[in-house]
């Protein structure tokens, strides 16, 4: 109803026009607004270093070994204006007092096109511009450029937040360079041509002009740093899983037809600009070595702190550096200084993106920029070295510097210095007294390396170092020439089976690089032995698609690997009908016989076997020694093979029909499903019998509904239509008969669908009747003829007019016909300029962002099911953690109320028509050559085969449908968007980086309870009992669980006195210890248990810190249980330790 | 000096009588279209290929205008030109853009891209020319790009309709060997060399002019000489001295006689080449303006309004053409 009351509203006379609105809300543009509005780490101060006019939205920054900093600035992002000249510069800045102020700054260039970074180096400096990177030098030393080159071209410029960004030289003296999500590059080099057409890294050697893609994917990968090994993090501006721990030929989210995708170390975490090392002497010390994020959405710098897990690292979120409640404060890159100060370059800008706001919206910044300088109280700044004048042989000392500053600066200046004069420095430098004589080696190497010099024996016999950190990055140091060094492939052979897993990942790594015809046998080596993470688990994959050359025709009737088990795997990676009959036979003797074993083979032979090998997993099924885990593996790969290539197994098909006794329900619905698809009538009776028992086993009619479509014939049309127009039958089996009815007769199950729908209980329609009439083409005219005349409630009317909208076809003849059966008053959707003005300002006088979190957690409104904030929530939609702090008012508006509007980069529907009419709409969750798989609106994964597709097209209509807020009052509208309006902004709605548990699971009421309680207390929900239902509940924003929401539980008493409400809880501990954890709420009513045993908590007090304690390493499980619900509304659970010893769990693998 | 040794080596080997009874190519009004790789894309931050052909057709020729269609990495399937589409997509861009232009007159620039391209990075993108890198044998390589670069004829016809008058197949200049740790490229050029003699077989089967520059930069040698200064940055990317020199090359091979220098080197010309390379800057952000994501593609019902102001450099380039005709001409009047 809030829209039609919204628009009666009366309006102001006399408004401006909609583009003006938020210009209200511009920020104080003054630069002690700015500074009034941080607030720094204990100890921390901060202050300005640079500002406007010197410098304007700086979109990049780097130092040269001057201590110079390099800016690149564009005013013209978006996009340039016709006629305009380019105008973009490169500036840099000095500060030659050294009183942390730069007062001396030069436009090095000033004739750019949206330039997005810049590296000093190499006697000038590489620029991105656009499309290219240019080299531009100053050969008369009056500090401007006066000569161009151009280092790259072929630069991908889809969309101008994406190009090529984020240059670092590395320890090894290549320059990095990122791009992102939209990009399509063809760079042209002396090696061929080279093709990037997503996100993804390169390296690039300037002396040798090669340009290696290292790894792929990332939305918006716009930080990138080297820990003290060499090894490479990377942060992602829209992908929200924090730092991610990158190796090469690693794939993540996004990169086209990747069929297998790495995920980063923060799952849910805030979106990232910049990433940087904390190193160096002035920095306070509990600092040193975290990692810094600019999170420009959120208006702060996060920090995180790494520790070493199997091959890759657990990542925990600290404190915020640097936090602002300045909403134009934009950090978007985060540099050590030579001084060991923080410097955090501001882009400055109160609208952070042009996809969803206009190019020219006039609340754009092009006329500031800021670079803030973070120094630590009562603490010497560190000694600016004299890098630039330095001798080769200070040079070769300055690169064991504790700042990393020092390493780079000294290792980007020996690249111009004569190789000889670096050799010879290198040479006769040797380790101080208790230095490390591995990492001063490895250093070495790097150096080396920096010139174009490689010590590959040096590398090589870091390879035996104790110390598995200089092991993986000896490997790393040798991987980028590894095809032409024979020792490359000697040491990845031995390192192979090391019992690091980071040193096989890298061994793999650089097997990937080398050409013999066994990389393949001995990368294998790297699965035994050792439990495999996913790190080294993909590379292994991915080496074994990659060189399938070298051992296919070797597998194609023999097994040229070690065992069964590495053939298995090796073939599953290829995902090729490859050695099925070895596979096979190994399983039929025995030699491979594990559930996981089975599993394996199972969903192979379904993708890549044929009819007779179907058979002989069929006849596996069947023995008599098959565990149950085996068989529903194996049914479930049969039902696969039917589902996706229309493939039964040979033989008898008969002998399945005795599995549809079976009282397991996975057993069960497999078998139903294939004795439809096998069209075996002998089946049937069992199968209606099910069906008919609906009310009793749901799950279980449901299954045999599914066999009894894919039976069809009369018999089962005339069931459904004799079940579907008994009135007296339960509403759940009426249901199902027109789900039957539909997709065996279109237009009878529409018209069915019509009286079903309109005895809704609720206007809601639980099993799908609309979804699946909207999927296929003959569908909305069926419908949209059955509905001619007849009439339906209002409630369920608008449930499928919402669904029709958000549908990629948005049947107009339905919609109408849905609006005229319900009498459905048409929804405007859109607000007129003065409309939007008066929402806005009623928003901002009487929103309530508390009463507006409530709001967005009711369970009806369905936001939750979609969104995440901080990774807590849903998946399908974007995640809304810091919406409030990037996404102005009006836009949230547009929003909720225009879905399709404005689209999320990597939240566009994808829209596949599939051969027989029918169509899926969703994300794409994974793809490869043959198949891919969609993530519906609902959650749930469709796969596809590729070759069913009729047409795929990306769908200009959001899977959130319009209306979801139509239920809502207007003052209930209003307190919504308030409360989106505040999230990320500094305040309550910023999700802290404190350790709040904040995924659960609520209990919902279970008939035994009431009794069990009396009699056991309320030990009873932390028993694991099998048909308990938990459905997931979330913290709030604060990290708080608002007990008076969960399921209340009814005691043996009367009233809410004895009303209970439970949540459980996974936690994984990394080792076996204690963890200190703090509780808060009302003590006196709450219990907790760790897995069966109760926790003891102080009997009265509102908060307490108590100690886990945990025998051996592992998952347990916390069950919190709240007695008197209604007056526990701010509880909470705190972790005070971080991830590397204590790990949260996510919610989809609570079990 | 060296280059012209190198020059006139190259010229000897060659007959470039080709042209000798052939009307002359340009005639007044022509729209000439340049479509290639990297080197065309780089030109236009040189403007050489335009003023050297401005001024070698003399004052008596008229109104010719240029349009610089190059993309780096670009091969015969138009491999670099497709964005989020499918593989096809290059090529309908492509022969939109010629469409839109409808030029009388069309350089295809392409081979180096094959010569080059005998080893595949991991990444594994999938594009239309892979069957041109390193597969069995160099000869299969040289067969798809051939059946590829056929194909590009057919299209190149047919969407410049009946205006267009010419098409000149362009084999590439070779590749110089700058020494380590630049990579050799004498394999590169032996293979370029193949290339060369399938294009000219393609140019005389498809009924089109060919220009040598493979011969004429010195590539039949078979000792390579290296030029000081080098002509390219990398053995494979040339400076703007290369560019000029390989434009009077192209001149040359095309029937114009050579500038005297005291025009070619004027301030004038100078003068010619600035506003040539003004109007590919305007051009290139219309052609291929940033942010097609959400001005045409699938996000334009976002950002599609946007999309109004990239006709607006149309006019600005127009404004540009008579500045280019105007500093044509004074080159002419200005007396040696």
């Amino acid at each position: 109803m809030i829209l039609r009351i919204l628009f009666t509203l009366v309006l102001i006379a006399a408004l401006p026009a909609l583009a003006q609105n938020g210009l209200k809300d511009i920020p104080d543009t003054k630069i002690e607004a700015e500074l009034q509005a941080f607030k720094t780490i204990d100890g921390a101060k901060i202050q300005l270093f640079a500002s406007e006019p010197a410098i304007v939205n700086p979109t990049q920054m780097n130092w040269d070994s001057q201590g110079r900093l390099w800016v690149v600035c564009s005013g013209m992002y978006p996009h340039i204006v016709p006629g305009a000249k380019e105008e973009d510069k490169v500036v840099i800045l000095e500060d030659t007092d050294g009183d942390g102020v730069a007062d001396r700054h030069t436009d090095f260039a000033k004739d750019l096109y949206i330039p997005t970074s810049v590296a000093p180096g190499d006697g000038g400096a590489y620029v991105a511009n656009s499309t290219e990177v240019l080299f531009l030098r100053d050969t008369d030393s009056d500090g401007v450029a006066d000569e161009r080159r151009i280092a790259l071209s072929g630069f991908g410029t889809e969309d101008t937040h994406h190009l090529v960004h984020t240059f670092r030289w590395g320890p090894e003296g290549m320059l990095w360079m990122n791009q992102s999500i939209y990009i399509h590059t063809h760079l042209d080099t002396p090696y061929g041509i080279r093709r990037l057409l997503g996100g993804g890294m390169w390296h690039y050697r300037p002396e040798t002009r090669r340009a290696e893609v290292f790894m792929k994917g990332l939305i918006n990968p716009w930080g990138h740093a080297f820990d003290q090994w060499g090894q490479s993090f990377m942060t992602d501006g829209a992908g929200g899983e924090g730092i991610n721990f990158v190796f090469p030929r690693s794939v993540f989210a996004t990169s086209p037809g990747a069929s297998r995708i790495l995920h980063g170390l923060n799952p849910g975490q805030p979106k990232h600009c910049g990433l940087e090392f904390l190193t160096g002497q002035h920095v306070s010390p509990a600092l040193r070595g975290m990692l810094a994020a600019c999170d420009f959405r959120g208006n702060r710098v996060n920090l995180f702190q790494l520790a070493d897990r199997g091959s890759s690292y657990t990542s925990t979120q600290q404190p915020d550096l640097v936090s602002s409640t300045h909403g134009a404060f934009r950090p978007i890159d985060v540099k050590m200084g030579p001084d060991g100060a923080i410097y955090i370059a501001d882009w400055y800008n109160p609208i952070i993106q042009h996809g969803e706001v206009d190019f020219r919206d006039p609340r754009r910044d092009h006329t500031h920029g800021r670079i803030w300088r973070i120094t630590f109280e009562g603490r010497a700044l560190d000694k600016k070295p004299e890098i630039a004048k330095a001798t080769e042989s200070e040079l070769a000392h300055l690169l064991h510097s504790d700042s990393g500053w020092v390493r780079n600066a000294a290792t980007v200046e020996l690249r111009s210095r004569p190789a000889e004069a670096v050799i010879a420095a290198l040479t006769k430098s040797s380790p101080e007294a208790g230095e490390d004589a591995d990492l001063f080696t490895l250093r070495k190497v790097w150096a080396g390396q920096a010139i174009n010099h490689f010590d590959s024996d040096a590398s090589a016999k870091l390879c035996q170092s104790q110390n598995p950190k200089i092991r993986a990055a000896a490997l790393r140091a040798l991987y980028y020439d590894a095809a032409d060094l024979p020792v490359a492939f000697e040491c990845a052979s031995r390192a192979v089976d090391d019992p690091n897993l980071q040193v096989r990942l890298w061994a793999v790594s650089v097997l990937a690089q080398c050409t013999s015809p066994d990389t393949v046998k001995i990368a294998l080596k790297a699965l035994g032995g050792i439990e495999v993470d996913e790190e080294l688990d993909f590379a292994i994959w991915s080496i074994c698609r990659e060189h399938a050359a070298r051992w296919r025709d070797a597998a194609s009737n023999g097994n040229p690997f070690a065992t069964p088990q590495q053939l298995l795997y090796a073939v599953r990676a290829l995902n090729e009908p490859l050695a099925i009959p070895q596979i096979l036979s190994a399983m039929e003797s025995g030699k491979l016989s594990t559930d996981a074993d089975i599993a394996s083979i199972a969903e192979w032979i379904a993708k890549v076997g044929s009819s007779d090998d179907l058979g002989h997993l069929l006849n596996y099924a069947l023995n008599d020694g098959t565990t149950q885990a085996q068989q529903a593996s194996l049914l479930k790969s049969l039902d696969d093979a039917v589902r996706l290539r229309k493939l039964q197994p040979s033989g008898d098909l008969a002998r399945i029909v005795p599995l549809l006794r079976s009282s397991n329900p996975v057993l069960f619905s497999s078998s139903a499903f294939l004795a439809g698809h096998w069209k075996l009538e002998a089946a049937r009776e069992e199968l209606v019998q099910a069906f008919r028992d609906a009310p009793k086993d749901a799950e279980r009619a449901r299954a045999a509904l599914d066999g009894l479509i894919a039976l069809g014939g009369p018999d089962s049309i005339q069931l459904f239509g004799t079940i579907g127009t008994n009135q007296k039958a339960p509403w759940l089996v009426r249901s199902l008969a027109v789900i039957g009815m539909t997709r065996l007769a279109m237009n009878r199950g529409a018209k069915l669908a019509v009286t079903v729908l309109a005895d809704s209980p609720d206007g809601r329609d639980p099993f799908g009747i609309y979804d699946l009439i909207l999927s296929s083409k003959n569908g909305p005219p069926a419908l949209t003829a059955a509905l001619d005349g007849a009439t339906l409630p209002e409630a369920i009317a608008l449930t499928g007019v919402n669904k029709a909208k958000a549908s990629p076809s948005q049947p107009a003849g339905l919609i109408a016909a849905l609006d005229k059966a319900g009498n459905l008053q048409p929804m405007k959707a859109a607000l007129t300029p003065e409309e939007m003005e008066a929402m806005m300002k009623q928003i901002a006088q009487e929103g309530d962002p508390q009463q507006g979190e409530s709001i967005y957690r009711r369970p009806a409104l369905q936001c939750t099911v979609c969104h995440a904030i901080g990774g807590i929530g849903g998946h399908i939609g974007p995640d809304l953690v810091s919406i409030g702090a990037s996404a102005p008012v009006d836009y949230l508006i547009d929003s909720l109320l225009e879905p399709s509007k404005k689209i999320k980069e990597g939240y566009h529907t994808v829209f596949i028509t599939l051969k027989n009419g029918t169509s899926v709409a969703g994300a794409i969750a994974r793809e490869d050559t043959a198949e891919i798989a969609i993530r519906d609106a609902a959650g749930k994964e469709n796969r596809i085969l590729k070759s069913d597709v009729a047409k795929q097209e990306i769908s200009p209509v959001s899977m959130m449908p319009p209306g979801l807020t139509a239920s809502l009052r207007q003052d209930e509208f209003v307190h919504l968007i308030r409360f989106l309006s505040e999230l990320g902004k500094d305040g309550p709605y910023k999700m802290s980086s404190r350790r709040f548990v904040r995924q659960w699971q609520a209990l919902h009421p279970h008939p035994s309870t009431r009794d069990r309680i009396g009699h056991y207390g309320t030990l009873i929900f932390a028993q694991s009992i099998s048909d308990y239902l938990w459905t997931p509940f979330y913290a709030t924003v604060a990290g708080t669980l608002p007990f008076p929401e969960l399921p209340d539980m009814a005691g043996r008493g009367r009233g809410p006195e004895s009303a209970y409400g439970a949540l459980r809880t996974f936690l994984n501990a990394q080792s076996p210890g204690t963890f200190r954890v703090q509780i808060t709420g009302d003590l006196a009513a709450l219990n907790l248990f760790l897995n069966e045993d109760q926790i003891d908590l102080p009997k009265e007090g509102k908060e307490a810190i108590i100690t886990l304690s945990r025998k051996e390493a592992g998952r347990f499980k916390l069950t919190l249980v709240g007695q008197k619900v209604s007056a526990l509304s701010n509880v909470s659970i705190e972790l005070l330790e971080d991830a590397s010893k204590l790990e949260l769990v996510s919610e989809s693998d609570f079990k | 000096m060296k280059f012209h040794c190198l020059l006139a080596l190259g010229l000897a080997g060659i007959s470039t009588g080709l042209f000798a009874a052939e009307t002359p190519l340009f005639q007044s009004n022509d729209r000439v279209a340049f479509v290639g790789g990297t080197y065309i894309e780089r030109d236009r931050h040189f403007g050489s290929l335009e003023t050297v052909l401005q001024l070698a057709v003399g004052p008596e020729i008229k109104g010719l205008t240029f349009r610089n269609l190059g993309w780096s990495g670009d091969s015969v399937f138009s491999d670099s030109r497709s964005y989020f589409g499918p593989p096809q997509e290059g090529r309908q861009r492509l022969e939109k853009n010629l469409a839109e232009i409808h030029p009388s007159v069309i350089f295809l620039w392409y081979g180096s891209e094959v010569a080059i391209s005998v080893g595949k990075s991991w990444t594994g993108e999938t594009v239309p020319g892979d069957k041109m890198a390193g597969h069995e044998s160099f000869d299969s390589d040289l067969a798809f790009f051939i059946s590829g670069y056929g194909a590009l004829i057919d299209l190149a016809r047919s969407a410049a309709e009946e205006a267009l008058r010419e098409i000149i197949l362009v084999s590439p200049p070779p590749f110089e060997n700058l020494g380590a740790p630049l990579p050799d490229q004498t394999e590169n050029n032996q293979r370029l060399a193949r290339v060369r003699d399938a294009i000219r077989n393609l140019a005389t089967q498809k009924k089109t002019r060919f220009v040598d520059l493979f011969a004429a930069l010195g590539g039949d040698t078979s000792n390579l000489k290296k030029t000081d200064p080098p002509l390219t940055d990398d053995g494979i990317h040339y400076t703007q001295a290369g560019h000029d020199i390989i434009a009077k090359a192209l001149s040359k091979q095309l029937g114009y006689p050579e500038l005297p220098l005291s025009l070619a080197d004027s301030l004038a010309s100078a003068g010619l080449r600035s506003a040539i390379i003004e109007k590919d800057r305007l051009f290139f952000h219309r052609w291929r303006p940033a942010n097609e994501t959400y001005l045409f593609l699938f996000r334009k019902h976002e950002q599609g309004q946007n999309a109004q102001e990239i006709p607006q450099f149309d006019p600005l380039i127009d404004s540009q053409q008579k500045k280019i005709d105007t500093a044509k001409s004074l080159v002419f009047s200005e007396k040696p």
